[in-house]
């Protein structure tokens, strides 16, 4: 069953077109990569679909509910997770408190006061700590934590609350080869629980992962395929792999 | 005031100027609400007691204070639907929605003949306890006393509590908050309506200890100056903000004879050094100095 359909989205700046007639859909427990040369609106599509941005014209369907003019916040009640280029956790904050950050946030206020549920919480907290290697880790801030591991934090605490779709935008930005590997583990495990939409810049870490790929160029969907036919796609060698 | 202890009277002023402390502490401290305009809701309090108790004649405690309670629910329920209802604001609106707030409140006590005008409002009867007037110092420490361990006690609650994470999570990045499903303008909503409860009660206490309210207890004064104890004591802490305004209002009252003229600008100096070189507050120096000793062990 498809989950995301991202249905002829496009997005204006003024009299600058960053994204034209994107379409694009992503089934349940597939991983889809988008990639494209910088400036080929890869950010903005993806603003687009997780509600940081509002799409010009188009449509943008989340298990069939139109979330095209829903906020982040709605958006993310319908089961849409993000993680940013830049990890956006809470520095000041243990990891234990990030991800319980992350799952209360479906907890109405007066949950929240009476502390309801912090102790059914400490349970999940361990398990999704542990599965994305952060169990050493727990009680220590997160401005501590190396880079890497800030960035597992985030998707930690985007897979806490069991989204149905993970975006994901350029997550091993930064990242030592050892950690890509363990990241592209960590997205695999992910997918089997939900759908992935990586935002990449790099193909080779991307065609080992995804099911599919689309490629941006001026804001267009030039090509869409499996990697191997993005890879022999010649109209995608000439607006992209030649250029990266 | 009717006692003569005037150490009492001064702890009671900094008790009652405590929750209002706290009240800028839950809103900016705690979850990022930079408001100026807390002195705007303690004068409406302390002005609606004032004028309940005197032109009314209801002296009751219990009864003022659900006036009071009332008062700032509704009023700090107004300004953060018009600040807090729609898209994501900045601090710095925030900030100068509040100032002018307290600028039109401070005004409108100035020149209001019902509010007293630049005279304020003198001769209000003590508070009164099933019929027993509390009119002693002790008894209106006590009084102060407790309303500052409740809000206290409350607040540490609060922020000790779930919710207090989220409001954590608010103040440091509220755009991530929104992302996690977080609705933002409810949790900013509800504190700044629980923070003018606070300023509103200080200020119904004020009126009722003091026996007189004043244009300047509204206005722009007051509301940077509570600002300032918070900045020097260190936003994100209760103790920090407190001991501020305990350690200010004590030299403050020796300085301003010994020093008139210079003690503001001291006072000024303090708050521009505190913010470029210990943004944390004066209570962050102790662990600054911990943090430069291992660093130097380290190195």
């Amino acid at each position: 069953m498809t989950l995301l359909v991202i249905d002829k989205v496009s997005k204006h700046f003024g009299s600058l077109v960053a994204v034209s007639d994107a379409t694009l859909d992503i089934g349940e427990k597939e991983i889809v990569g988008l990639i494209g040369p910088n400036g080929s609106g890869k950010s903005t599509l993806l603003h687009a679909i997780c509600g940081r941005t509002f799409a010009t014209s188009g449509s943008i369907y989340l298990n069939g509910s139109d979330v095209t003019a829903l906020s982040p916040q709605q958006r993310a009640k319908l089961g849409m997770a993000i993680k940013f280029q830049l990890a956006r956790i809470y520095l000041e904050k243990t990891v234990r408190e990030n991800i319980l950050i992350s799952l209360q946030a479906g907890e109405s206020i007066w949950s929240q006061l009476r502390s309801k549920s912090l102790k059914d919480f400490q349970k999940k907290i361990i398990e999704i700590a542990d599965e994305f290697q952060l169990s050493e880790q727990l009680d220590q801030l997160a401005k501590s934590l190396s880079h890497g591991q800030q960035q597992w934090l985030e998707i930690a605490m985007a897979m806490a609350v069991d989204p149905a779709l993970l975006l994901l935008d350029e997550p091993t930005a930064g990242m030592s080869p050892k950690e890509r590997a363990d990241t592209a583990i960590l997205i695999k495990k992910a997918a089997q629980r939900c759908g992935v939409l990586i935002v990449e810049h790099d193909l080779d870490f991307i065609k080992e992962l995804c099911n599919r790929i689309s490629v941006l160029h001026q804001g267009r969907i030039v090509a869409t395929g499996t990697p191997r036919e993005i890879e022999s796609s010649p109209a995608v060698k000439e607006v992209y792999l030649t250029r990266v | 005031m009717a006692g003569n202890d005037y150490l009492t009277q001064v702890i009671t002023r900094i008790l009652i100027y405590g929750i209002l402390v706290l009240s800028v502490e839950m809103c900016w401290g705690q979850t990022g609400i930079f408001t100026f305009g807390q002195a705007a809701l303690f004068g409406l309090g302390g002005y609606v007691i004032g004028l309940v108790s005197k032109h009314m004649s209801v002296p009751d405690l219990g009864i003022l204070m659900l006036i009071a309670i009332a008062v700032g629910t509704l009023a700090g329920f107004i300004i953060a639907i018009f600040l807090f209802s729609g898209k994501r604001v900045g601090e710095l609106y925030v900030a100068l929605v509040t100032l002018a707030i307290s600028y039109i409140c401070e005004r409108l006590a100035n020149s209001w003949t019902v509010l007293g005008s630049g005279n304020g409002i003198p001769g209000i009867p003590y508070p009164t306890i099933f019929g027993h007037e509390i009119s002693t110092s002790a008894g209106l420490f006590f009084l102060a006393f407790s309303f500052f361990a409740t809000a206290l006690m409350l607040c540490i609650y609060i922020v000790n509590s779930q919710f207090g994470l989220t409001m954590n999570a608010v103040r440091d990045d509220e755009e991530r908050a929104e992302f996690f499903g977080y609705k933002r303008s409810a949790v900013q909503i509800v504190i700044f309506v629980f923070a003018a409860i606070l300023a509103s009660v200080g200020g119904a206490l004020f009126a009722m200890t003091e026996g007189f309210v004043s244009p300047s207890m509204s206005g722009l004064a007051l509301s940077t100056t509570t600002v300032l104890w918070v900045v020097l004591g260190g936003r994100g802490t209760f103790f920090g903000p407190l001991l501020a305004l305990a350690v200010l209002q004590v030299v403050n009252i020796e300085m301003q004879n010994a020093l008139p003229s210079l003690w503001p600008i001291l006072v000024g100096s303090l708050l521009l050094l505190t913010m470029i070189f210990l943004p944390k507050g004066l209570t962050s120096i102790p662990s600054k100095i911990r943090e430069k000793r291992a660093k130097r062990i380290y190195t």
